[in-house]
């Protein structure tokens, strides 16, 4: 069995790595206001098993607690923020910025362990352009921050589909294989199963086109006029086109292409939706979009916009673009120190971490002193206290001489 | 440094690819019959052309590996990989089944045991139909299994059927209709939207006027 990094062992490189790069996240998000969550890792099956479905239940991993009721392990980090928002009776207009780093779980996962880390933020507030657009820069913020040179997000909209296949009047599990079509582009198989289908050939045309309204968004605006498209899905498009204008005030545009033809697997968004994707990850490092009546299942209206990142994918890709180099990673200094000098030896040490380094101390033993080849050593004994440098010997004589030093290698 | 990388598999489906290619102007001149590299730059350095095993072409395109990737449906249905699948070569057509030794009724069995090379294809198709299945895997000469009592029937892909015919065995069920196809990773589409785009769109048309004078 492949180890993960979750249960990987400690001391593990990858894993303080792999930190670092959640701490970026982390960072990002709290200068966008946003304070973070947690949420019980065993729920009730009931939560998700209620009608209509919102998550697979084969996928959930379940378990029986004592008194034979079934728990599930936390499937999906947004519905039970939604549902703790909702029991706290949180107001529309109290504008709550939530993030969490949660594991979720299911049975999907390709790996031994049946989980995936995620880092999200969710944004309980009206259905404004501004919000959205805002949640979008984020997004794009952090993968920036991350150091990705070439990244992309799509955007789409979860009602135009919607609001093109409620024309058609077909049952859930004719509508399953046309999304399936339209995800994977696959345009050969989706005519032939079109032409089996009863309804409208205006209609058939027009969902010919989803899987390549994508691109540049005036040109894909473009393209649906010349379709004939807009008159169906006049609002939705209206929408997109005002979140796109918010962000160009953020100057992201670049980064930017719409993809209509986007369905999210979660089918409770309702608005605009979105993914980011990096080189080389096969699969969208970011995903996210609005849902607006999700908090009606629990009672309680309250909009709202997200996203996660998959933090397994980030960090393979970051890997992969060697980034995690450039992450400071602070190996510890070790200090040894005679008895007689071990109050000064503890002060040093306590001034360095004052500072951020990483320090060990140790009682010397012995008067052997072996110099390591590589990283850093200080060494209290009866001479003058010497800091030891990729085998090289620098004494010095206090806490400021000692930093400068250790600085001095630092660049 | 070449602007995409395009995964083939050897043989015929790599031969009609590079045909293709040739008439939109892309050439190859390294590459011969009997070349034994896998890599291979186009003579303006835009393309590289990378050849690996059929089964692995949906994989080195979904992770990213290839940005392109030219095989059979078979193979992207058994991989289960998250590509687009952008183009219909119409070459390479035959049908996934499931065969047996003539007058057996499927219907009869209460479980059944089937041989394959597809796995994943053969569990979708069953548990779509209900019906509890023992799946053994082989690699290879499957028609065999039914004869020699390995197996109850077999899922494979059949062409002419003369493979079953010779061996005893008849179709008794299509599962699915194959072909080869063109597919694209998802970041990469994103990410080099114009050039892949516009690739997409002059092979469509090279694909066209092949068909057209075929």
């Amino acid at each position: 069995m492949q180890p993960s990094l979750q249960t990987s062992c400690w001391g593990n490189k990858l894993l303080q790595q792999r930190d670092e790069l959640l701490s970026i996240l982390k960072q990002r998000v709290k200068t966008y206001g946003y304070k973070q969550i947690q949420t019980a890792a065993f729920e009730t099956y009931d939560l998700y098993a209620a009608n209509p479905k919102i998550v697979n239940t084969d996928d959930m991993v379940k378990i029986m607690d004592t008194s034979g009721k079934v728990l599930v392990l936390r499937p999906d980090a947004t519905i039970p923020i939604t549902q703790q928002i909702a029991a706290n009776q949180v107001n529309v207009n109290d504008d709550v910025r939530l993030f969490y780093i949660m594991d979720v779980f299911g049975y999907r996962f390709e790996n031994e362990q049946k989980q995936r880390t995620q880092a999200g933020v969710e944004y309980f507030t009206s259905r404004t352009p501004t919000a959205d657009a805002e949640v979008i820069a984020l997004a794009i913020h952090i993968l920036k921050d991350c150091g990705f040179p070439t990244f992309k997000f799509e955007i789409g909209h979860a009602g135009f589909f919607r609001a093109l296949i409620a024309q058609a009047n077909l049952a859930d599990d004719q509508i399953a294989p046309l999304q399936t079509f339209i995800q994977t582009k696959n345009i050969a198989e989706m005519a032939e199963y079109l032409a089996t289908l009863p309804i409208d050939e205006t209609l058939k045309q027009a969902m010919q086109h989803i899987p390549f309204l994508y691109g540049e968004p005036n040109q894909v605006m473009e393209e649906i006029k010349q379709h004939g498209l807009n008159g169906m899905v006049q609002t939705e498009l209206n929408y997109l086109i005002d979140v796109y204008d918010s962000i160009q005030a953020y100057e992201l545009t670049d980064q930017i292409v719409f993809n209509l033809g986007l369905i999210n697997d979660m089918d409770y968004y309702s608005d605009v939706i979105f993914q980011g994707f990096v080189n080389q990850a096969g699969k969208p490092v970011v995903m996210g979009g609005r849902y607006d009546r999700l908090g009606d299942r629990f009672g309680a209206h309250i909009p709202a916009i997200g996203f996660a990142f998959d933090v397994d994918l980030l960090f393979t890709a970051a890997k992969q673009h060697g980034l995690v180099k450039r992450l400071s990673l602070d190996e510890p200094i070790t200090i040894y120190y005679d008895f007689q000098k071990q109050k000064e030896a503890l002060a040093i040490a306590l001034q360095l971490r004052e500072q951020g380094y990483a320090v060990i101390s140790y009682l010397k033993q012995n008067d052997l002193q072996t110099i390591p080849e590589m990283g850093e050593q200080i060494h209290y004994g009866a001479d003058q206290p010497t800091l030891y440098q990729n085998g090289r010997a620098y004494p010095f004589l206090d806490v400021s001489d000692l930093v400068k030093l250790l600085q001095e290698r630092g660049n | 440094m070449a602007e995409f990388t395009i995964a083939v598999a050897k043989g015929r489906t790599a031969d009609h690819s590079i045909r293709l290619l040739n008439s939109m102007g892309v050439t190859f001149e390294q590459l011969t019959p009997f070349s034994r590299k896998l890599v291979f730059y186009s003579s303006d350095e835009t393309i590289r052309l990378i050849f690996v095993k059929a089964m692995d072409v949906p994989t080195y395109v979904e992770k990213g590996a290839a940005d392109l990737g030219i095989v059979g449906k078979d193979n992207i249905l058994e991989s289960q990989a998250d590509i687009y699948e952008v183009l219909d070569l119409k070459i390479g057509t035959c049908k996934f089944a499931v065969a047996g030794k003539p007058g057996q009724q499927l219907d009869a069995f209460q479980s059944l045991t089937i041989a394959t090379k597809y796995p994943t294809v053969t569990r979708n198709y069953f548990s779509r139909k209900g019906k509890p299945i023992e799946i053994v895997k082989l690699n290879g000469s499957v028609e065999l299994a039914p004869l020699i009592g390995l197996a109850d029937v077999i899922v494979d892909i059949v062409e002419t059927g003369n493979t079953l015919k010779e061996n005893g065995l008849v179709v008794l069920e299509q599962v699915e209709s194959i072909s080869t196809r063109l597919i694209v990773n998802k970041a990469s589409f994103a990410l080099k939207s114009l050039a892949i785009q516009s690739f997409i769109n002059t092979f469509k048309q090279s694909l066209e006027e092949s068909t057209w004078n075929a």
